[in-house]
């Protein structure tokens, strides 16, 4: 149970939360996104072995962001119709905007609610090889996306050298973000360069393995669906009706 | 015998350059051989290798006159990845020839390449771990892997296929000479069990000893042989003082001096913490203790890395500091004051990296790794350029796993273990020692055995 | 249409993407949560740095599909670095770098000058623009408000993905590392003709 959503089929999973997405996309009422985001916390508690501090984290930004949609839909709002039901300073807020606030803010922590169950519970190897067997990714594109995964720890690395020797230089860190985007070019030109060598060398390698691109025939690891995969999709089902008519019994 | 590998009259060219890279080539290796193909950087060598693999022409659009016959047909009539499982590789670069995480995953990566039925990989996979020695390796993540256990994996990985042809592409120039060594004994029994034929590329031969039945030269080499070694040129003026430097987590508490005109090679096993001390030493890693000067010069392996601005000129001046032009000459830089520093050879590179930091006044160099995957050539230029300036006045301090060069530049040796300073030693009591270079992963190098022999 | 790529151009791009989500995440994590106060406007002026692979890579390699795919890549990659925005990205990816492509399409690939990158820029930020208009529910933003997202995002389209997009590439076309690409034979071509 508690690793029914680790074991779902990645893209059956990703398939699910994007349908949750443009589902939500439609309402604008407060309560869709807020029981789409409570039931997906739900769901986590029960089907998941996911790292509670680790979402934590995770949500924080969110949760600021939703804050940020909150008072912009209330201060650049379209439709400012309806009684006033709260009065800040000299601003009246009518019942629309506050109803269109809350709406946007929620739906802004279910959306990041769905991606972090997916990003928790989904090994991303297995992702690359799902989308590859189930969703008929090219090989040439899937086995890519590998490489660059698996040389992320050396091209960090390169990047913190690249840094350091910069600052050996008398190269100072800048404050402005503006500036400081200026100065990435110079520590991107030589992890780009070092990229292009790297990516050669990479293909070549697999070349001489015999890989050519083609549509493979047999996979060592395959990645199922299964009916764990029908469970999660009827319990996610479930959850978006029952978040979608809310509206109806709510009021 | 079987002709496995021939060319007829082959000449190459890239399509956007009017020079050949090599013209009227002929040779043929047969089924069993070991062939070596030697030549100086940039005399094709790569390129030779990647035809025979069918890497090349397709790759780079490149232009082939001649025939190429791999087995009994023309390179042309084979589909793409068809000649791969009969002649495979392994790569130099240890970090750049995997696609997945962990051993398993791309030995069956390569299974799949060649549609090998699924049921039959879970054996081929045991198989060639256990005939290359590797089983404890299966599930370990390749990226974590030392560059010697690459290596091995990258042979593995080739050998799985079953091939009649191992082509190697200077595979133990990011070893250690020590792992060096190991590999090629390791390779040699591989060979013995599998009556494989082997075709590598090398330019330094030397470490393989008698490996090779038969070396082809693409080119002679430009009179760079064996490097000679420097005399002392320590002037007895202090120059550097580390007082008791350490890092929380790694470093053990170390204490040396060097003095000006100095020339000290550091060495130590893979992983011991060479680099981690040069970092440390210029302040790129917070540490306690004690550094005077404060402001060393710091050249990483890829000196690129250093580099800020557009041209070789404001590279120098970067830092403020005055004496760039005369600088740009001592350093015979003066050809290429206008080019951008990414775009000068790599042993410019190096000397552009120099001269910026000489230019912001740090007279100490510390260098890492300078010598990995250089050629003859450019050894024996970088020894020249360092005895040079040490004669200057400039001190040096040098990680490198090339004995040879360090027996040709060192005055003194730093050894360090396991992030502990053994000591400093004079270079010669050094090369005496067996016991203390086999503690340290070091082979006594070529240089010191020939003299010895001499005085014998 | 995959049969002409050859490997090393997809596993460059894959690369090229890695670096690039490094830069995210090291450089615009602590950006974030400030700009979170601010709301969904804080990040348009910079939203360019999204669409700079997919200009990039078009701009190096020239071939139909070179910015789809590139933004594709890009996206997965992210996802795979662990960017908790995850699955949006990669769809917000392939529209992105349908918007870019589209300028390219539009000139039946010929033509890879400045301008060009700029339009692809814009391609971009439009197409980007009118999914985030559906999915972020910007309906509900006053028209004025709106627009003054939408002209920012436009802007910086052009100028961090199309100016900055160039610029990168024309320093690493200067270290003569892309030596074996498109860009290189046409620049050739043209110092010839």
């Amino acid at each position: 149970m508690k690793s029914a959503l680790h074991n779902m089929n990645p893209s059956v999973k990703f398939v699910l939360v994007t349908i949750c997405m443009f589902t939500l996309a439609f309402f604008f009422n407060p309560w869709t996104p807020l029981f789409v985001w409570m039931g997906v916390i739900m769901m986590q508690l029960l089907f998941s072995r996911i790292d509670w501090k680790m979402w934590m984290l995770f949500m924080i930004p969110f949760v600021i962001m939703a804050f940020g949609y909150f008072w912009t839909t209330l201060v650049f709002a379209e439709d400012k119709s309806g009684p006033v039901v709260l009065s800040v300073w000299s601003m009246h807020i009518t019942e629309v905007q506050l109803n269109h606030a809350l709406s946007l803010s929620f739906r802004v922590l279910a959306f990041s609610g769905l991606s972090l169950l997916f990003a928790l519970t989904t090994n991303p190897v297995s992702f690359i090889l799902s989308l590859m067997q189930q969703m008929r990714l090219s090989p040439k594109i899937a086995y890519s996306i590998l490489v660059g995964y698996q040389f992320l720890p050396v091209l960090k690395d390169e990047f913190v050298q690249i840094q350091q020797a910069h600052r050996l230089r008398g190269a100072v860190q800048e404050k402005n973000v503006f500036r400081r985007l200026l100065n990435m070019r110079k520590i991107l030109l030589p992890m780009l360069a070092g990229a292009v060598r790297k990516a050669e060398r990479a293909a070549f390698a697999m070349e001489a393995r015999g890989f050519t691109g083609e549509k493979r025939k047999s996979f060592y690891t395959i990645i199922h669906v299964g009916k764990v995969d029908g469970y999660m999709v009827s319990l996610f089902m479930l959850l978006i009706v029952l978040s979608c008519t809310s509206v109806l019994y709510i009021n | 015998m079987l002709e496995v590998i021939r060319f007829d009259h082959v000449s190459f060219r890239y399509p956007d350059e009017e020079k050949w890279i090599f013209e009227d080539l002929s040779f043929s290796v047969e089924h069993g051989e070991r062939v070596v193909i030697t030549g100086p950087s940039g005399c094709g060598k790569s390129t030779l290798l990647y035809l025979c693999n069918r890497l090349y022409p397709g790759n780079c659009d490149g232009i082939v006159k001649g025939t190429i016959t791999l087995f009994d047909k023309e390179s042309e009539a084979y589909e793409p990845g068809e000649v791969n499982h009969k002649i495979a590789t392994v790569f130099q670069d240890p970090d750049a020839q995997f696609c997945m995480l962990t051993v398993e995953e791309e030995l069956a990566f390569t299974l799949e390449n060649l549609n090998v039925n699924r049921k039959e990989m879970d054996e081929r996979i045991r198989d060639v771990l256990e005939l290359t020695g590797l089983t404890d390796f299966r599930q370990s993540i390749i990226q974590q892997l030392s560059g010697g256990e690459k290596q091995r994996i990258a042979t593995a990985c080739a050998l799985i296929m079953e091939p009649e042809v191992l082509l190697l592409d200077e595979p133990i120039s990011h070893l250690d000479p020590y792992t060096a060594k190991q590999f090629i004994s390791w390779l040699d029994e591989l060979q013995k069990k599998r009556s494989l034929t082997i075709v590598a590329i090398e330019h330094r031969v030397d470490l393989w000893d008698s490996f090779f039945d038969r070396s082809i030269s693409l080119e002679s080499m430009p009179g760079a042989g064996l490097l000679l070694k420097r005399e002392i040129s320590k002037q007895g003026k202090q120059a550097l003082q580390v007082c008791k430097v350490r890092t929380d987590s790694f470093l053990q508490e170390t204490s040396f001096t060097l003095e000006k005109g100095e020339v000290a090679v550091l060495a130590g096993p893979n992983g011991s913490g060479k680099s981690t001390l040069l970092k440390t030493l210029c302040g790129l890693i917070p540490s306690k203790g004690t550094v005077k000067p404060s402001q060393l010069g710091y050249v990483p392996q890829s000196p690129e890395f250093l580099f800020i601005t557009k041209s070789v000129k404001d590279e120098l001046s970067f830092g403020g500091g005055n004496g760039a032009d005369i600088l740009l000459e001592r350093l015979h830089l003066s050809a290429v004051t206008e080019a951008h520093p990414f775009a000068v050879s790599h042993g410019q590179k190096r000397r552009v990296a120099i001269a910026s930091m000489l230019c912001d006044g740090r007279e100490i160099i510390l260098m890492d790794e300078p010598t990995s995957g250089q050629d003859a050539a450019s050894l024996s230029e970088l020894a020249g350029l360092i005895d040079e300036r040490a004669r200057e006045g400039t001190t040096f301090l040098i990680v490198t796993h090339d004995m040879e060069f360090a027996y040709a530049v060192a005055d003194t040796l730093l050894l360090i273990k396991k992030g502990y300073l053994t000591g400093k030693f004079s270079a010669d009591s050094v090369w005496e020692d067996e016991q203390l270079l086999t503690a340290h992963h070091l082979l006594q190098p070529k240089g010191w055995m020939a003299r010895e022999v001499c005085f014998a | 249409m995959l049969k002409s790529w050859k490997l090393k151009e997809v596993v460059l791009m894959s690369l090229f993407s890695v670096v690039f989500g490094i830069v995210y995440l090291l450089f615009l994590h602590v950006g974030n949560i400030w700009s979170g106060f601010i709301g969904p406007i804080a990040y348009e002026w910079i939203f360019g740095i999204w669409f700079i692979v997919s200009i990039i890579c078009m701009y190096i390699i020239r071939k139909p599909g070179a910015a789809v795919i590139s933004e594709t890549i890009a996206a997965a990659v992210e996802v795979l670095l662990g960017n908790a925005v995850g699955p949006r990205l990669i769809l917000a990816g392939v529209i992105q770098g349908l918007g870019a492509e589209a300028a390219f399409a539009a000139t039946r690939y010929r033509r890879f000058d400045i301008w060009v990158l700029m339009l692809a820029g814009v391609g971009a930020s439009v197409f980007s623009f009118v999914y985030g208009y559906f999915m972020g529910g910007f309906t509900v933003f006053s028209t004025g408000y709106v627009l003054l997202m939408f002209g920012l995002r436009i802007v910086s389209g052009a100028m961090i993905a199309g100016v900055g997009g160039k610029a990168v590439v024309d320093g690493l076309l200067a270290t003569g590392s892309l030596r074996g690409y498109a860009i290189t034979r046409s620049k050739k071509g043209e110092a010839r003709a």
